[in-house]
């Protein structure tokens, strides 16, 4: 590529960004709408684990912490490769006819961001000061409550481990392309779509994409920040 | 004069050596008692297990006619027996947060609460602190911080592990005076320590470790 025409495909990226092209702007909805369900879905029970690991000791227990730390660099296009040998028409869950939705996107980035989440909330929870649930438990609160208070004292490090694995779903492309399928205004997000647009030629949709993506990595990184700070020891 | 806390027995191992072996020994209403001991004697571990915080080999205590054992700590003990570490752990919200803290869970209806918060930050000193942050504090400040959200619960036995240990001369009169004010004759304060300003209290009792056994002096 010419670097006139580069230059000419940025300029047009930039035009469809601030023209609000409207096919632009539903593939960075998708985007967030997809990657967002995901981690609304996987948080919760990410987090529970990760505390659970952390505050109990049983067999196999090294175990379990060695796999989710594996499955952190898990490569995202066998995640995908498996959903869609699931949902497959002849595949097991077949019939629920989740290939080629949002539905099965979804699932793949809750997989995907799983460990990140388990993994940040176990490691923030075994680093935490142990007079903390002493603490807790001395001024009156029973087992939940500890629990849900020593959650609350590790908060800063638990939305850091949300803000990476929001970073990392949201710019996967292998799961999202096997089990999305990229199809246009329903499936396509900001990676499936810039990898289809730059295989066409079109560069300016591909870099007004990607200056979106990096607007969305510069956001997760300056939150990360922000966290970090307020997450300073006493 | 009948006793608030009865420890029958209080027995915990490492390995095959016994670290403590303590009782019978009785606390009452009134009592202020000076634990001291070498490091490393037990002293921490005792208070811990008194506080249902550490489990022993064996353990045998009554509260009020409530029994606690080394498999069986009630719940209802450990909202009226409150313990204060050494190096207290203050919760990342702010001061007064951290004094609603427990009565909170007691679920203390919100306007007696806040007049109780008040009156604590009063007592140790810290009103004009109510908001602030506790990771800026002194050693000494948050030692007050912590003597405050323990004594707001108005516990029957309050346990303060070396609270002078590594302050300053200033901040450690100012966390005496707060133990002086704290035993209020209907209650008992356990202080372990090795402070001789603390061991010399008047009116205080003395408990010393030494061979996993309680002397009285």
């Amino acid at each position: 590529m010419k670097s006139d025409s580069l230059l000419q495909a940025v300029q047009e990226a930039f035009l469809r960004l601030s023209a609000g092209d409207g096919e632009l702007w539903t593939i960075v909805w998708i985007s967030l709408k997809v990657s967002l369900s995901a981690l609304a879905i996987a948080t919760p029970l990410a987090v529970a684990l990760g505390f659970w690991v952390a505050s109990n000791y049983f067999r196999g227990r090294t175990l379990v912490i060695v796999l989710l730390q594996g499955l952190l660099s898990f490569p995202t296009v066998v995640v995908g490769l498996v959903l869609y040998l699931l949902f497959s028409r002849s595949g097991p869950l077949g019939a629920w006819h989740l290939l080629f939705t949002q539905a099965a996107m979804i699932i793949g980035q809750a997989i995907i961001a799983f460990p990140v989440l388990a993994a940040f909330t176990l490691a923030a929870v075994q680093g935490a000061d142990p007079r903390l649930r002493e603490t807790a438990a001395s001024l009156g609160a029973g087992p939940w409550r500890s629990a849900f208070t020593s959650l609350f004292e590790v908060r800063f490090a638990v939305v850091a481990g949300v803000l990476n694995g929001f970073g990392r779903v949201i710019s996967e492309v292998g799961c999202a392309m096997m089990v999305g399928g990229n199809i246009a205004g329903y499936t396509r997000n900001i990676p499936t779509a810039i990898a289809l647009e730059t295989s066409k030629g079109d560069f300016a949709q591909g870099i007004a994409l990607g200056a979106v993506l990096m607007v969305f990595a510069l956001g997760v990184t300056a939150l990360l920040a922000l966290v970090q700070r307020e997450a300073k020891p006493r | 004069m009948r006793p608030l806390v009865e420890i029958e027995h209080a027995v915990k191992r490492y390995g095959d050596k016994a670290l403590l072996d303590v009782g019978p020994v009785t606390l009452h209403a009134g009592d202020l008692i000076v634990l001291t001991g070498d490091n490393g004697s037990g002293k921490t571990t005792l208070l811990k297990m008194i506080a249902g915080l550490e489990r022993g080999a064996r353990m045998r205590l009554r509260f009020e006619g409530v029994e606690a054992s080394e498999s069986d700590y009630p719940r209802e003990l450990g909202r009226r027996i409150v313990y204060v570490h050494q190096h207290p752990y203050l919760f990342n919200t702010s001061i007064a947060d951290n004094i609603r803290y427990g009565l909170r869970l007691r679920r203390v209806e919100a306007a007696e609460r806040e007049r109780r918060v008040r009156e604590a930050m009063a007592w140790a000193g810290m009103e004009d602190l109510a908001a602030v942050a506790p990771r800026g504090l002194s050693g000494g400040e948050k030692q007050r911080v912590a003597l405050a959200r323990a004594r707001v619960l108005d516990p029957r036995v309050l346990l303060v592990d070396e609270p002078t240990a590594n302050l300053d001369a200033q901040s450690r009169s100012q966390v005496i005076g707060l133990l002086r004010k704290t035993a209020t004759g209907d209650n008992c304060v356990v202080v372990a320590c090795h402070d001789r300003e603390l061991i010399e209290l008047e009116g205080a009792r003395r408990w010393h470790l030494a061979g996993g056994r309680i002397e009285t002096r």
